[in-house]
């Protein structure tokens, strides 16, 4: 082969950290496609589910493929593919166009990973390192991409999220190109010869269980911060922050346990924990949400990293395991986010009813003159109806302040009270999916528990 | 893997569990503890139910006071909330949301009105803010106004107070010596 193998690992770790960084570096811009697309709530959801769907559907036809025609060729074709409909999905002004671009880009995505696993193996000297490298390096982008993806859609826009994921993609198919072209000129690589065994059931069945809770967690805390409290981009990217830095604790951590069961159990138990948290969240604090996230981050590194290893142990080939396993993965967050959504949106809608109508009392019994509430209730009407069903910003509505110190303190008391309903009604709105993302959880502790790893 | 390592494994995977547990436990109980089960939207009051009014300090306060009463009044005649109503009476066009909604047409909803404001003339004249000489008056001006006329009444109580004073003559300051 003649690309030196240390470019061709770092273009390989590029690749499957880049594609599974896709699924979590848009949720951060979900709430600006929202806005910007003018659609709904359950609408904007299709962005996410349509990739995550394509993903769990592909992965393993993919890897099939990739042993078929060649992983050097898979990879090359995939990435140009991702690079492509990502180009697609930065021009799209509509949500089918971009919902549609976001599924050729799982396509490509998925034979861009599977067929990176069969190839680490060559390069790196063993399936036990590629397999550790390959996991790393999804972790990795996973982690990242929610930061990255938030801090592009303030200082850029959500376009460019997707624009720049193509001069990535196109960089990371450079030194896969040589083996491509070496596939060409002699044949397939030699691969793994042992016969396809059955997927890991108990352990896949897990994976998609705890990652349809992981998925909510990360979907819900970003909406509930950017759309429910008003977060920016960036502040949210901030915030969520704390999951991949828990994540890293918690992979550190796991080094200590060789038991793959207790880690995977403990990791379950952790995130169902953070997720009851986040149910039951006592005020709109930000500050709040970090206990909850270090739960959820320490307990998704261990309980991911545990029942990949499990999937992966023992069994060949490793790309077609490892297509399973990211099917089984991605499946557990279209079910986690089509699940959670419908219940989730009826809440928001009750919440923000019963918000508004807290609200108006306050605004009815507030101790402002008799004419300045006249005005005030005025204002505030025409905010609710310009909001269009959204959780109401309503700070524009008191502003300018009046002059008078004693009714300056009334107004603002008011505010800090309606304020307050407001807030209490987005919190709850997401308290039902928060806690049956936790019992998700826990239900994947059953299959955890029937999981047996197998040693080469 | 050696026997004793093979147990310390286990109880490190046990201890990870048991932690796990604890710091689960502990984090649901410390968000419980700090009311995080009753984080909600306060809920709305019965109209049904009277609510007593504040001390009034000139005309405008028990305006105020008298378009809530009449407020109460009606939602409860409409089995609504008083903050429900007053969204739909906003504008026009929630008004018809709110007909849709709830099955209530315009003649309903003005009987309902109406009957609002015979209530607030009650309660004021309970909370001692309205003399029983301006409550009579009062009642017969609303006894068939139009819907549209018992909204804006509703909205301002004021003007249906100086239409009181009318009835009375144009002495002036009357009103405001018949109010406390």
């Amino acid at each position: 082969m003649s690309a030196a193998p240390r470019p061709r690992v770092a273009a390989l770790a590029l690749a499957v950290g880049l594609v599974l960084a896709d699924s979590s570096v848009v949720v951060l811009a979900l709430p600006e496609i929202y806005r910007e697309l003018d659609t709904s709530v359950s609408g904007v959801t299709w962005v996410l589910v349509s990739f995550n769907l394509v993903m769990a559907l592909a992965a393993v036809p993919a890897a099939l493929i990739a042993r078929r025609v060649g992983p050097g060729r898979t990879a090359a074709v995939g990435l140009a593919i991702f690079a492509g409909a990502g180009l697609a999905c930065g021009l799209s002004d509509q949500l089918s166009t971009l919902v549609l671009a976001r599924c050729v880009q799982a396509v490509g995505g998925a034979a861009a990973v599977t067929a990176s696993l069969e190839l680490l193996p060559a390069s790196v000297g063993s399936e036990r390192r590629a397999a550790a490298i390959w996991a790393a390096a999804g972790a990795t982008g996973a982690a990242l991409g929610p930061a990255i993806g938030g801090l592009l859609t303030e200082l850029v826009s959500w376009q460019s999220i997707f624009l720049i994921q193509v001069p990535i993609a196109l960089a990371a198919a450079v030194p896969i190109l040589a083996v491509a072209k070496h596939e060409a000129a002699t044949g397939i690589l030699p691969t793994e010869l042992r016969r396809t065994g059955r997927p890991h059931l108990w352990a896949n069945l897990a994976l998609a269980m705890v990652s349809a809770a992981i998925a909510a967690a990360l979907f819900l805390l970003v909406l509930l911060l950017i759309e429910g409290w008003r977060l920016s981009p960036i502040g949210a990217a901030l915030v969520v922050t704390v999951m991949p830095l828990a994540a890293i604790l918690g992979s550190r951590l796991g080094n200590f346990v060789p038991s793959a069961r207790g880690r995977a159990a403990a990791g379950a138990i952790l995130v169902s924990g953070g997720l009851a948290g986040l149910g039951f969240l006592p005020k709109a604090e930000v500050a709040l949400t970090v206990p909850p996230q270090i739960l959820i981050g320490l307990g998704l590194s261990l309980v991911l990293s545990a029942l990949t290893e499990t999937a992966l142990s023992g069994r060949a080939p490793q790309a077609i395991h490892g297509g399973w396993t990211i099917s089984a993965r991605h499946a557990g967050v279209v079910i986690g986010l089509l699940a959670l959504t419908p219940i989730f949106t009826a809440d928001i809608a009750q919440q923000r009813h019963d918000a508004i109508d807290a609200g108006t009392a306050v605004v009815l019994d507030a101790r402002v003159s008799p004419l300045l509430k006249i005005e005030l209730a005025q204002r505030l009407a025409s905010r609710l109806e310009g909001e269009k069903g959204k959780v109401p910003t309503i700070g524009p509505a008191f502003e300018p302040l009046p002059s008078d110190p004693g009714d300056r303190e009334d107004v603002e008391v008011l505010r800090g009270e309606l304020q307050d309903q407001l807030d209490r009604g987005a919190t709850h709105a997401f308290s039902l999916s928060f806690l049956l993302g936790a019992l998700l959880g826990l239900i994947a502790l059953f299959p955890i528990a029937l999981s047996r790893r197998v040693e080469l | 893997m050696s026997e004793p390592s093979a147990a310390r494994g286990r109880r490190r995977a046990q201890i990870l569990v048991v932690s796990a547990i604890v710091a689960s436990l502990a984090l649901v109980g410390v968000y419980l503890a700090a009311g995080g089960s009753s984080y909600t939207p306060e809920k709305t009051q019965d109209p049904c139910q009277h609510r007593p009014w504040r001390d009034p300090e000139g005309l405008d306060e028990i305006a105020e006071q008298f378009s809530l009463s009449a407020l109460d009044g009606a939602a409860c005649k409409l089995g609504v909330s008083r903050e429900t109503l007053v969204q739909a009476l906003a504008t026009p066009e929630a008004r018809e949301r709110f007909g849709d909604r709830y099955g209530i047409d315009e003649a309903e909803l003005a009987r309902a009105i109406r009957a609002g404001l015979l209530r607030a003339i009650s309660d004021a004249e309970e909370a001692g803010a309205l003399s029983p000489l301006l409550a009579a008056p009062l009642r017969g001006t609303i006894k068939d106004i139009p819907l549209d006329q018992a909204i804006e009444l509703i909205q301002n109580a004021r003007s249906l107070l100086d239409t009181a004073q009318s009835f009375l003559g144009p002495a002036e300051g009357l009103l405001e010596t018949l109010l406390p």
